[in-house]
C-alpha cells in the first residue's frame, strides 16, 4: 500500500498509466453490467443479452493505448491527469449513449475514434500553439463565418428544429461548438498582446467588445441562446484573469440578468425556458415536463442507482444529450453523480494548475479560457439538469453525445496536454492570485452546490417525486414484473397477468365486471380497483420492507405483486350481469350484517381487453360505458325514499288519516306518477310499496320536520363509503328542501347505489356495516391474510321498526321488495329496493337497483334472480 | 436472484473503480502540493558528478555541475560534448526535478541506457549509476546535501 501511494517519486507516466488502468477498470465493469442488463431484468440468464457496446469499449481501448503511446514519445512530461480523467468520462459518456440507443452508439463510438485520432496526431505537432497565436484574426473570422453560413444552410439533423448544423450526407456538425475555442485563442492571444501596454479597462477591452457582441447576436439570431450565454460568461471570466478588475465580474453579472430581463420580454423561448425553471411543477405537462422529467429521473437513482442498464432514463427527453446527466444519475445515483462532478473538478483544476505554471501570459490565458470552457460548460449543464440554473441545451464535454461536442472537447484538451508538457521555462510571474483564488474557489463551490442539490432530489424529494403520476416507470415493472391477480371469493380469477417476464400482459377474464376492476394500461393509465389495489397488486404494500428494498437494490424493480381476494362472488355477479344486459343502469348486492359486497354490476360496461381499439369511442360515448354507476352513479332518490319513511313510523296505520283517491302527485313541474302499479286492493302498504308520490309526501308529512332533518344523517347520506374505487359526490339533502322538491328534482340531491344500500342496510339491521369489497391478500410464505373489518356501528334512528319492511314481503321468497321513482327533468330513474326480511335466519342481503330505462317489471325480474342466485 | 447478487458485485466494483480513480487522483496531486511547497521552501540542486569512461578516449573526463539540467550530446552547445560518432547531436539529458535527478533520451539513434537497460521514459539516477549514450561511458557520482 505504502509503495501504491509513494506519490512523490512516481514519474507522470505511472500517474498516468495507473489512472488509465482504473478508468478501464471502471468501463469493463460498467460494460459487463451492460451485457448482463437483460437478465437481471428478467432474473434469469435465459435471454438475449447485450453485447454490441463492446465494440465501443475496444475503440475506447485502442484510442487509449495508441494515444498515451504517442503522447510519451511526442511530450514526454505532459501532465498526467487530463487523459485518464477525459478518458474516463468519455468512455463512461459512450456506453452510456450505447444503453440508450444503439444507434447513436455506433455513432459516437464512430466521433470517440475521431477524437482520438485528432489527439494523437495534434500530438506529434509541437508550434500548434505558435501557429494558433500567430493567426488569430483568421480562426476568429473563420468560426463567425461558419456560424454565419448556418444562417443560410442550417439544418437540424434529427428533422424540424433549430437549424444549428451544417452538414450533408448524414454527418453533421455545428460551427458553434469550435466557435467557442476559436474565439478563446484569440482573446488570450489579443490580450497577451495588449495588456502590457494599455492600463485602462475601456480601451482594452473596446475591440474585444465588438467582437464578442458580433459573435453573440449572430447566435442569438440563431436562437442558440446556451451557446451564447455561454460564451459570454467565458469571455468576462477571461477577462477577469486577464486583468484582475472585479468590476468584470460585478458588469458580467448586471448584463446577465439585464439580459435575461429583456430576454424574457421579448423572446417566447427565453421566457419559457425561464418559467420552465422558476415554476415547473404547475406546467408539468407543457413547458415544465422536460425538467420534472429529469428530477424523477434522479429520484428513481437516489443513492445507488439503479444500476446501468436497469433504469428508465429514456423517459426523459433527449436523455443522450441534453440530460445525460440525469441518465447517470438514475442508473449510477448520486455515487455516479458524486464521481462525475469530482472528474469535473479535477479537469478543471489541473487546467488552473497549467495556466499557472505557464510561461508566457497568452498560453496562461488559454489554458485557463479552455479550462473554464470544459468546467464552466459542465457546471451549466449539469445545474441546468439539477434545476439550479434554466436549462441552455449545452452539451457535457466529453459525456454527451454529438461529433463536434466531443471533437471539440478534444481539441481543447490537445492544447491543454500541449501546454502543461512544457515546464522548461519558469512561469511568467503573476501580477495579481486573486482571480485565480476566487475563480477555483467559486468553482468548486458550485460543485458542492450541485451536489448537495443532487442529495436533495435524490434522497430528501425522492419519495414525493417518485409517486407522481408523470412518473411513467410503473409502464416498464409491469412488463417485467409479474402483478397480482385479482379473485373473486372462491377465488376464481378475474383478472391476471399472462405472459413472461418482459412481456407480460393483464388480462381481464371476466369483462362484464370491468367498471369496478378497471384496467392498467401503459397509455391510459389505471382506474378501478386496478388503480385502488395498485400498492397490493404491484407489491408494493403488505410485503416486509426488506422485500421491497431488495428488489428495488438488486433489480431496481418492484417485488412481485401480490394476489387479492375480493368479497365479490362470480357466480352472484354472472347472474347480475345476465339480467341486466342490454340496460342501463346499476346494481348492488350487500351483506348487511358484515358489509361484503357480493355482487355489483353497472352496465354498459366496457371490455379492458380492447382498450387499444375503442379507447375512443368509450370515451365519447354519450351513455358513459367508462363509469362505474354503483359507485359514481348520481341518481335522484325520489320516491326511493318511502322504505325510510314507511319504517320509522311510529303511528300505527289507522290514524294516519284519510286515503286518497289518487295516488300520482300533482306539481307545478307536471304529474309525478308512482314507480309500480300498485298492487290490489290499494292499500297504505301497497301504495308505499309501488313508490307513490302521494304516499311519501304523506309520511313525511307524519313524521315532521324535526325527525326528517335527523334522518337522512343517520343513514349514512352524508357519510362517504371508504372502497377503493372512485366515488361519487356525497351530499345531505339542502336544509330548506321541501319533500316535494325533492320529489320533483328541482332541489338537487343525488344519491349513488351503493349509498342507497348502505342506507337500507342500516334501516334493516340499525347497524352501519364497514362495507368493503377487499377479504384477504395472499403473501408470501404466510399465504391468506384475511384484511380486518371494522364491527358494524351502532345508528339510533327514532322509531324504526324493520318489521314494517315484511309488509313487503314476497311469498315465494324470503324477500321484501319496494319501488321508487326518481326525476330530475327529462331523467327519470327506476329504483328496486330488496332485502332479506327480518326473520331470516341466514345472512341478511340488500339489494339496490337503480334503472336508468326499462319497466317496474323488468326491474323486478332482475332483482329477483340476482336474490335468488344468492339466497340459493 | 443470482443474477441480481452478480450484478450488485459488479455496480459495487464500478463504484469502488470510479473512487479509486478519483481518490488516487486527489491523493496524489495533494502529495504533489506538498512538493511543489517543500521545493519553493528549499531549493537546492545537489551537485551532480560526472565521469566520462569511454573506451575511445585516453584520459577520463570529470565533470561536476550544479545546474538543474545537463545536456549530452555531440554539438558543442551541450555541457557534456561526447565526440563519439555513436553519439547523436543531442543525445541525453540529465535534470533536477522533484528531489531527484532524472536521465533522459532525447530520440537519439543509438539510444541511452542505464546500467544497460535502455532508458524509455525519465528515469532517476543514483550515485554509482552508469550511463551509456551510444558507445560512451559516464560514472555518476551525486553528492549529497548539506
Amino acid at each position: 500500500m505504502k509503495r501504491f501511494l509513494g506519490a512523490h517519486s512516481l514519474p507522470n507516466t505511472i500517474k498516468e498509466s495507473r489512472l488509465l488502468y482504473l478508468a478501464a477498470a471502471f468501463l469493463f465493469f460498467y460494460a459487463l453490467i451492460l451485457t448482463l442488463a437483460p437478465a437481471v431484468r428478467v432474473h434469469s440468464f435465459e435471454t438475449t443479452l447485450n453485447w454490441q457496446h463492446w465494440v465501443g469499449v475496444g475503440v475506447w481501448a485502442v484510442g487509449v493505448v495508441w494515444v498515451r503511446r504517442t503522447l510519451q514519445v511526442w511530450l514526454g512530461e505532459h501532465d498526467p491527469y487530463f487523459l485518464p480523467v477525459a478518458a474516463l468520462l468519455s468512455g463512461w459518456g459512450l456506453l452510456t449513449i450505447w444503453r440508450l440507443d444503439t444507434v447513436l452508439g455506433w455513432r459516437q463510438t464512430f466521433w470517440l475514434g475521431l477524437g482520438w485520432l485528432i489527439l494523437g496526431l495534434g500530438a506529434r505537432w509541437p508550434e500548434v500553439l505558435l501557429w494558433l497565436r500567430r493567426y488569430k484574426y483568421l480562426w476568429l473570422v473563420l468560426g463567425l463565418l461558419l456560424v454565419a453560413l448556418t444562417l443560410f444552410f442550417g439544418t437540424y439533423p434529427g428533422g424540424e428544429g433549430p437549424g444549428l448544423w451544417l452538414g450533408c450526407c448524414g454527418l453533421y456538425f455545428q460551427p458553434a461548438e469550435p466557435l467557442k475555442i476559436l474565439l478563446l485563442i484569440y482573446l488570450a492571444a489579443y490580450l497577451a498582446e495588449r495588456i502590457p501596454f494599455s492600463l485602462s479597462l475601456a480601451s482594452l477591452i473596446a475591440p474585444t467588445l465588438v467582437v464578442i457582441g458580433v459573435t453573440i447576436a449572430l447566435l442569438v439570431i440563431q436562437r442558440d441562446l446556451g451557446t451564447a450565454s455561454l460564451l459570454f460568461m467565458l469571455y468576462a471570466l477571461v477577462l477577469y484573469l486577464a486583468t484582475g478588475r472585479r468590476r468584470v465580474l460585478l458588469l458580467t453579472a448586471g448584463g446577465l440578468l439585464l439580459a435575461a430581463w429583456i430576454g424574457n420580454t421579448m423572446f417566447i423561448l427565453i421566457h419559457q425556458r425561464l418559467l420552465a425553471w422558476w415554476q415547473p411543477w404547475s406546467q408539468a405537462d407543457g413547458v415544465g415536463y422536460q425538467i420534472i422529467q429529469s428530477l424523477i429521473a434522479i429520484a428513481e437513482g437516489g443513492l445507488f442507482g439503479t444500476g446501468p442498464g436497469l433504469g428508465s432514463p429514456g423517459l426523459v427527453p433527449v436523455a443522450h444529450s441534453d440530460f445525460i446527466t440525469v441518465a447517470i444519475a438514475e442508473e449510477t445515483g448520486l455515487v455516479g453523480l458524486g464521481g462525475l462532478l469530482g472528474l469535473v473538478g479535477v479537469l478543471f483544476l489541473r487546467s488552473m494548475i497549467v495556466a499557472i505554471r505557464a510561461p508566457n501570459l497568452y498560453r496562461r490565458l488559454l489554458a485557463a479560457g479552455l479550462g473554464i470552457y470544459l468546467g464552466g460548460q459542465s457546471v451549466l449543464i449539469i445545474g441546468g439538469n439539477l434545476r439550479l440554473f434554466p436549462l441552455t441545451g449545452v452539451t457535457l464535454p466529453f459525456v454527451s453525445y454529438g461529433g463536434s461536442s466531443l471533437v471539440v472537447s478534444f481539441a481543447a484538451l490537445l492544447l491543454l496536454l500541449r501546454m502543461s508538457a512544457s515546464e522548461e521555462t519558469p512561469p511568467v510571474s503573476l501580477a495579481n492570485e486573486a482571480p485565480f483564488q476566487v475563480l477555483g474557489g467559486g468553482f468548486l463551490a458550485v460543485l458542492a452546490l450541485l451536489a448537495g442539490l443532487g442529495g436533495w432530489w435524490g434522497i430528501v424529494r425522492s419519495e414525493a417525486l417518485r409517486s407522481r403520476p408523470d412518473n411513467l416507470r410503473w409502464v416498464v415493472a409491469e412488463r417485467f414484473v409479474q402483478r397480482g391477480r385479482l379473485l373473486d371469493r372462491q377465488e376464481q380469477v378475474l383478472v391476471q397477468s399472462e405472459g413472461r417476464p418482459g412481456s407480460y400482459r393483464r388480462v381481464t377474464l371476466y369483462p362484464p365486471l370491468a367498471s369496478t376492476l378497471g384496467f392498467i394500461h401503459p397509455r391510459f393509465g389505471k382506474a378501478g380497483l386496478e388503480a385502488g389495489l395498485d400498492s397490493y397488486l404491484r407489491g408494493l404494500a403488505g410485503q416486509p420492507a426488506w422485500e421491497i428494498l431488495l428488489a428495488r437494490l438488486l433489480f431496481a424493480q418492484p417485488p412481485q405483486g401480490l394476489d387479492v381476494r375480493l368479497t365479490l362472488s362470480l357466480d352472484i355477479q354472472r347472474v347480475a350481469d345476465a339480467a341486466m344486459e342490454g340496460e342501463q343502469g346499476a346494481l348492488i348486492l350487500l351483506n348487511a350484517q358484515n358489509g361484503e359486497i357480493l355482487a355489483m354490476a353497472s352496465q354498459p360496461t366496457f371490455d379492458p381487453n380492447r382498450l387499444d381499439e375503442a379507447w375512443e369511442e368509450w370515451k365519447t360515448d354519450p351513455h358513459s360505458p367508462l363509469l362505474n354507476r354503483v359507485t359514481q352513479g348520481q341518481y335522484p332518490p325520489g320516491t326511493a325514499l318511502t322504505p325510510f319513511l314507511w319504517a320509522t313510523q311510529s303511528m300505527p296505520t289507522e290514524q294516519w288519516g284519510h286515503f286518497p283517491q289518487s295516488l300520482v302527485l300533482q306539481t307545478a313541474g307536471g304529474r309525478l306518477p308512482c314507480a309500480n302499479v300498485p298492487s290490489l286492493p290499494i292499500t297504505w302498504e301497497s301504495a308505499a310499496q309501488a313508490g307513490c308520490p302521494w304516499v311519501t309526501v304523506a309520511l313525511a308529512q307524519n313524521l315532521g320536520k324535526e325527525r326528517l332533518e335527523a334522518l337522512w344523517p343517520a343513514l349514512g347520506f352524508g357519510t362517504l363509503v371508504n372502497l377503493p374505487l372512485p366515488m361519487g359526490g356525497i351530499a345531505v339533502p339542502p336544509p330548506e328542501a321541501s319533500l316535494e322538491t325533492l320529489l320533483t328534482g328541482e332541489s338537487t340531491w343525488y344519491l349513488s347505489p351503493l349509498q342507497m344500500a348502505q342506507a337500507i342496510a342500516i334501516l334493516q339491521q340499525g347497524q352501519r356495516p364497514d362495507i368493503h369489497l377487499v377479504n384477504a391478500i395472499r403473501v408470501p410464505v404466510q399465504g391468506w391474510v384475511v384484511l380486518s373489518v371494522d364491527p358494524p356501528a351502532e345508528v339510533e334512528i327514532a322509531g324504526r321498526t324493520p318489521d314494517r319492511l315484511a309488509d313487503w314481503a314476497r311469498g315465494d321468497l324470503p324477500i321484501w321488495m319496494a319501488f321508487g321513482r326518481g326525476q330530475n327533468g327529462q331523467k327519470t330513474v327506476l329504483w328496486v329496493l330488496a332485502g332479506t326480511v327480518p326473520d331470516w335466519q341466514g345472512s341478511p342481503l340488500v339489494l339496490v337497483l337503480a334503472l336508468e330505462s326499462g319497466t317496474a317489471e323488468q326491474g323486478e325480474q332482475i332483482a329477483r334472480a340476482v336474490l335468488q342466485a344468492a339466497l340459493r | 436472484m443470482i443474477t441480481g447478487i452478480l450484478v450488485l458485485v459488479l455496480r459495487i466494483l464500478l463504484a469502488v473503480a470510479l473512487y479509486a480513480f478519483l481518490g488516487w487522483a486527489l491523493w496524489v496531486l495533494w502529495r504533489e502540493l506538498n512538493l511543489h511547497l517543500q521545493q519553493v521552501s528549499r531549493e537546492q540542486v545537489p551537485p551532480i558528478v560526472l565521469e566520462v569512461v569511454s573506451e575511445q578516449e585516453s584520459e577520463e573526463r570529470r565533470y561536476q555541475f550544479n545546474e538543474r539540467e545537463v545536456l549530452l550530446g555531440r554539438h558543442p552547445s551541450c555541457q557534456i560534448v561526447l565526440n563519439d560518432e555513436t553519439v547523436s547531436t543531442r543525445h541525453a539529458r540529465l535534470r533536477y526535478r522533484d528531489h531527484q535527478w532524472w536521465v533522459e533520451d532525447l530520440h537519439s539513434t543509438n539510444g541511452t541506457f542505464l546500467n544497460d537497460e535502455r532508458v524509455m521514459t525519465p528515469t532517476v539516477v543514483v550515485s554509482g549509476d552508469i550511463v551509456r549514450c551510444g558507445q560512451a561511458l559516464l560514472r555518476i557520482q551525486i553528492q549529497s546535501q548539506e
